[in-house]
């Protein structure tokens, strides 16, 4: 701070503006240059892989095996943890840093900026999967018995693509609990019981008599079930899952939306 | 130009601005004083849009801070240190910052070098002292090149130098046209640097002054007096609404007369006169007489 005057701008330049391109570039920024992030898409690769390497392995000797997509989509069913907490942590932590006040005086529309947060993480986790399944595709290839049928896009491309996309939905149901408590444990905890904890729950009851079956067959509208049956080759009634997961996505970030719109930040 | 208008924030039960309205002219520097919990942060919160008001609104530049197109460029802002991820470099957050309005490297290098920050440019910000994060959050609120600028407490933990650069600086934006309001708790750094005090108590305005004139209105002059026929000269003064206190033997302050006065009626009676100081008041006794009954969190008098 020595220079008093410094460089400066002769005039006042127009040529700086907000814009929705802008915020998404500064949403990629803000999202890459944290640790966290590439811990949390570091973890999800190394789990991901592994656990497709594993099961391919294990599942070798038998002779039809496991369909060749779901031993690259099985590994989604402890991934999907990491992309919800990325998503929540990816908001919790603008709050518990003070971060978020620059943020929205930088952008005071804050749709705008939950949108762009969103898109940017949801992209992010997208891209990281389908990166994940080419690796994992490669390096399962010598120990599984039939490789995956690029004719058939239904048993291919069409799960791949669910698969990637789903993982896309659970890190933004975590943006969207995120906006909506505001606390990393909070909106943790919400995130990981909804993809995690519930399904077991409701499982619990199938050891009920049957007037508990309700519970049972309800597991299926929860995120998890939802993406499970989404990706499974061959898969024909893919609508019901689809808004199913469309929901659990929309859902806690029209909620989350409403909480940034309202509360002061 | 920041144009308050019954600005009014409650929360709950607890009203922590009350009717405020004010004007912060451009091209001088609007200090922004009140004890501590008196609502000035929030009043700053509510400026640029991230409080909302429960009554009354404010505008900067004649517009309401979330309908500006580029804020950034119309307003600089430093709440507190702590709006940094701590996760990320300086050098990472102002980029980030900066990206929003299409502000490119070039600038992000130019307020990291005016600030100072250069050699800690690539650090996580958490780790950063209290006057480092200060200097980031100048640097952030500086990246638009703002017609207006908003700093809480901005030589908080800053350095002497630092001080010193932030009151120059801010100096020097004012006498360039720009819009400048600043919070300080440190009253003489407030009155080397601000031209007009806006002062708050408890949610409401208690002063809204040039400087000169807040001190003088709330301050009165003594004159200190020393003379070795000190008593002969009192009585010979002679003046009804003059108040005197003895400071120590061969000396007095003496107040409601001009230092004109005494010196003529020493002349005139041949009492020589070894001292004849005027004491003007400062703006912290200013501040202390306006804010005595708005203190909240008042600390016990010692002994």
């Amino acid at each position: 701070m020595t220079t008093l005057a410094g460089p400066r701008r002769a005039t006042h330049t127009t040529a700086h503006r907000l814009s929705f391109p802008h915020l998404l570039r500064s949403e990629a920024i803000k999202v890459l240059t944290l640790r966290s992030t590439w811990w949390s898409l570091g973890v999800t690769a190394a789990m991901s892989v592994g656990m497709s390497l594993l099961i391919a392995l294990a599942t070798s000797g038998m002779g039809g095996g496991m369909a060749p997509t779901n031993v690259i989509l099985a590994p989604t069913q402890f991934t999907m943890l990491v992309a919800g907490i990325l998503g929540a942590i990816v908001v919790t932590g603008e709050y518990s840093t003070g971060m978020i006040r620059s943020t929205l005086t930088a952008e005071p529309r804050r749709g705008a900026v939950l949108l762009a947060k969103a898109l940017v993480v949801a992209v992010t986790m997208m891209l990281t999967a389908i990166v994940i399944y080419a690796v994992a595709i490669v390096l399962t290839s010598p120990f599984t018995s039939r490789g995956i049928d690029w004719a058939s896009p239904l048993d291919s491309f069409v799960p791949l693509a669910l698969g990637a996309l789903s993982m896309a939905c659970f890190t933004l149901m975590g943006v969207g609990f995120g906006f909506l408590l505001r606390s990393g444990a909070g909106a943790i905890a919400v995130t990981v019981g909804v993809l995690f904890v519930l399904p077991i729950v409701l499982s619990l009851f199938s050891i009920a008599g049957p007037e508990w079956m309700w519970i049972v067959e309800s597991a299926k509208y929860l995120p998890v079930n939802a993406a499970g049956a989404l990706t499974q080759p061959g898969g024909e009634d893919l609508l019901e899952p689809a808004l199913t997961l469309a929901g659990w996505v929309v859902g806690p970030l029209a909620l989350g939306w409403l909480a940034l719109r309202s509360r002061d930040a | 130009m920041i144009v308050a208008d019954n600005l009014t924030k409650r929360y709950g039960a607890k009203t922590a601005v009350d009717g405020v309205s004010f004007t912060v002219a451009p091209g001088r520097v609007t200090g922004f004083l009140g004890p501590n919990g008196a609502g000035k942060s929030t009043t700053m919160r509510m400026i640029v849009g991230l409080d909302r008001p429960t009554a009354g609104r404010v505008t900067v530049g004649g517009q309401d801070y979330r309908q500006l197109r580029s804020p950034l460029t119309e307003v600089g802002v430093l709440l507190d240190a702590k709006a940094v991820h701590t996760g990320r470099s300086a050098r990472d957050h102002l980029r980030a910052m900066a990206a929003t309005h299409g502000i490119g490297r070039q600038r992000v290098d130019e307020v990291i070098e005016l600030t100072g920050i250069g050699s800690v440019a690539g650090k996580r910000a958490g780790g950063f002292s209290l006057g480092m994060g200060q200097r980031l959050g100048i640097a952030a609120a500086l990246l638009g090149d703002p017609h207006t600028l908003i700093l809480d407490e901005p030589v908080n933990g800053l350095d002497p130098e630092g001080v010193r650069w932030v009151r120059q600086f801010v100096r020097h934006l004012a006498a360039e046209g720009r819009t400048v309001l600043l919070s300080s708790h440190l009253m003489s750094e407030m009155s080397q640097t601000a031209d007009h005090v806006i002062v708050l108590g408890r949610g409401r305005v208690l002063a809204d002054a040039p400087l000169p004139e807040l001190v003088r209105t709330w301050t009165t002059t003594t004159l200190l007096v020393r003379s070795p026929r000190l008593s002969e000269l009192v009585a010979a003064l002679e003046i009804p609404d003059a108040t005197v206190s003895a400071v120590e033997p061969g000396a007095a302050q003496i107040t409601g007369i001009t230092p004109q006065s005494v010196g003529d009626i020493a002349a005139a009676r041949g009492i020589p006169l070894y001292e004849l100081s005027p004491r003007v008041g400062s703006l912290e006794d200013a501040y202390l007489a306006l804010t005595d009954d708005a203190v909240e969190y008042k600390t016990k008098e010692i002994a």
